[in-house]
């Protein structure tokens, strides 16, 4: 009677794909020029195991080079934007606004100016992540409870007291998760830009194996590329935990997982 | 209203005022021009004593108390803390216990308590000492690691207390601390707060739009009116100390609340 957990029903379904991505192709039904069964692409990576981390090298190379400009920048100007009045009102309505351009458009012009090396996919994924970034830290620094900042200043705490004492730890939840979505875009931006004009990267690797139809060493970049995400979000969503008990622990126990903090009472059976 | 001043009952304050309010108005810039919000007040609270201010919502009662914390400024007058004037937050004259506990999730309770003390980076093993002791002094041995969330709604309260006392201050200043909790918390915390009061000997200024609590507690009741806030009553609570919750049954009691609604009544 007892209902499987929520975590055992998504390793199954995780089993249940990789086993019909190994069978379905098997059966004919559908070419391998289209899905390669899974066994063909494991055998590719491990033939070509140092192409495909030569190539994903470039890749983390450029990923993390854009991440610190994202986070950095993001960070520095979210907090400009959110604890200045007048910055707020001058630039927030043009930085949400240009968070929902498909700024892939410019990537030609930056391999024009930059040219088509790993400089122009470090800028283009750079400003691709910082969007997130600044907005939800100019949000965290913007929605601190007020009644906090009265409490610190009734202690008599000074300016720069309340920023290391009061806005910082209290705007930590919302920029971590700027910085989650931010990280995820900066991975998005470098593969696209090394897919669109490269010579070097994963993207690339899936783009030139796609122009010769070598189907299982596309699906082999795919797979890093899903690993490099899953690998990132797992990352982040972890130093999000750490930080964040005191935030986690009253949703975490919605979402039926289990209770972050100790003596927390455990989440009801689901 | 004219004849309100003639019910006063107000004792002789005591020479050594702990708070002194003289001639305190304030206006603030509204839509239309300059709103009166606080008109003519002037109180003295003295050393020791525990004074309840009650007024309808909107009257101005916290702003006042954020005046005597040197969190605002006032228009015009003075406020006298412990016999000098105050125009900035002062923790060591005086300490503050908000409306909501405003305690700082991310810190638990014992860090939390600290919090003033490592603000003027006083040093640990004297942070650490202090703060146990007010965490004993409000009842909350034991809890010292919890974090806000892993507490109930008196519990944060008690918290709040234990920080707003931690620096001793002479003077305490609470807005409605317990007005988001339920009617039995209540109750119980404001008996607590008492007994913390009687073992500490502070002067307290205590913001409640709750006509029982204000009478249970006080020495005496400020009766403010409706905006622009004036103290329209000053009412002694003869009640003996310790109080104890027979007393509300009594009809000195049930008087002295009743007079303090109709004088809120008629004043709105």
């Amino acid at each position: 009677m007892t209902r499987p957990s929520p975590a055992a029903v998504r390793w199954l379904i995780l089993i249940a794909l990789l086993v019909f991505w190994e069978l379905f192709p098997r059966t004919g039904l559908i070419p391998e020029l289209f899905l390669p069964a899974l066994s063909k692409v494991v055998a590719v990576l491990a033939n070509d195991w140092r192409m495909y981390f030569t190539q994903l090298g470039v890749t983390l190379y450029e990923v993390a080079i854009a991440m610190l400009i994202a986070c950095g920048f993001g960070i520095l100007t979210g907090a400009l934007v959110g604890g200045i009045a007048l910055l707020r009102n001058l630039l927030l309505p043009v930085f949400s606004s240009l968070y929902a351009v498909p700024i892939v458009i410019l990537y030609p012009i930056f391999t024009a100016w930059f040219g088509i090396g790993s400089q122009s996919k470090i800028i283009f994924a750079g400003i691709y992540g910082f969007f997130p970034v600044m907005l939800s830290t100019a949000a965290g620094i913007r929605t601190i409870d007020a009644q906090l900042l009265l409490a610190a200043r009734s202690m008599g705490a000074s300016l720069p007291q309340q920023i290391t004492r009061v806005i910082i730890p209290a705007s930590i939840p919302t920029v971590l998760t700027g910085l989650r979505l931010g990280g995820a875009l900066t991975i998005i931006g470098v593969v696209v830009s090394e897919m669109l004009t490269s010579s070097a990267g994963i993207g690339y690797v899936v783009t030139f194996y796609r122009t010769i139809l070598d189907s299982a060493h596309v699906f082999g970049g795919i797979v890093m590329i899903l690993l490099l995400s899953i690998l990132f979000d797992t990352f982040a969503r972890a130093i999000e935990r750490r930080t964040m008990v005191w935030q986690t622990a009253g949703r975490r126990q919605k979402e039926g997982e289990e209770p972050q903090v100790a003596g927390a009472p455990a989440p009801a059976p689901v | 209203m004219a004849n309100v001043s003639k019910l006063s009952v107000v004792q002789d304050a005591p020479a050594d005022a702990a708070v002194e309010v003289a001639r305190l108005s304030h206006t603030y810039a509204g839509r239309e021009g300059q709103v009166p919000a606080l008109q003519d007040i002037s109180i003295t609270v003295g050393a020791g004593r525990f004074v309840v201010i009650v007024g309808p919502s909107g009257c101005g009662k916290t702003s006042l108390l954020m005046m005597m914390a040197g969190l605002r400024h006032q228009s015009s007058g003075m406020i006298h803390i412990q016999g000098r004037p105050i125009d900035a937050p002062d923790p060591d004259r005086v300490g503050v216990v908000f409306q909501e506990a405003s305690l700082f999730p991310w810190l638990s309770a014992l860090d939390n308590i600290e919090f003033p003390m490592a603000i003027r980076h006083a040093p640990k093993a004297e942070r650490a000492k202090r703060a146990n002791e007010m965490l004993n002094l409000v009842g909350l041995q034991g809890f010292g690691s919890r974090y806000p969330h892993e507490l109930s709604g008196g519990m944060k309260q008690r918290v709040s207390i234990a920080r707003g006392l931690v620096q001793d201050p002479p003077v305490l200043l609470m807005d409605e601390p317990f007005a988001a909790l339920d009617e039995q918390t209540r109750m119980t915390m404001g008996h607590e707060l008492l007994r913390i009061w009687s073992q500490t000997a502070k002067t307290v200024v205590f913001v409640t739009h709750s006509l029982t609590e204000a009478v249970y507690l006080a020495d005496e009741v400020l009766v403010m009116s409706a905006r622009p806030g004036r103290i329209i009553d000053r009412i002694a609570v003869p009640l003996a100390r310790p109080r104890s919750y027979e007393m509300m049954g009594t009809e000195t009691f049930a008087k002295l609340r009743d007079r303090i609604w109709q004088q809120i009544r008629k004043s709105e």
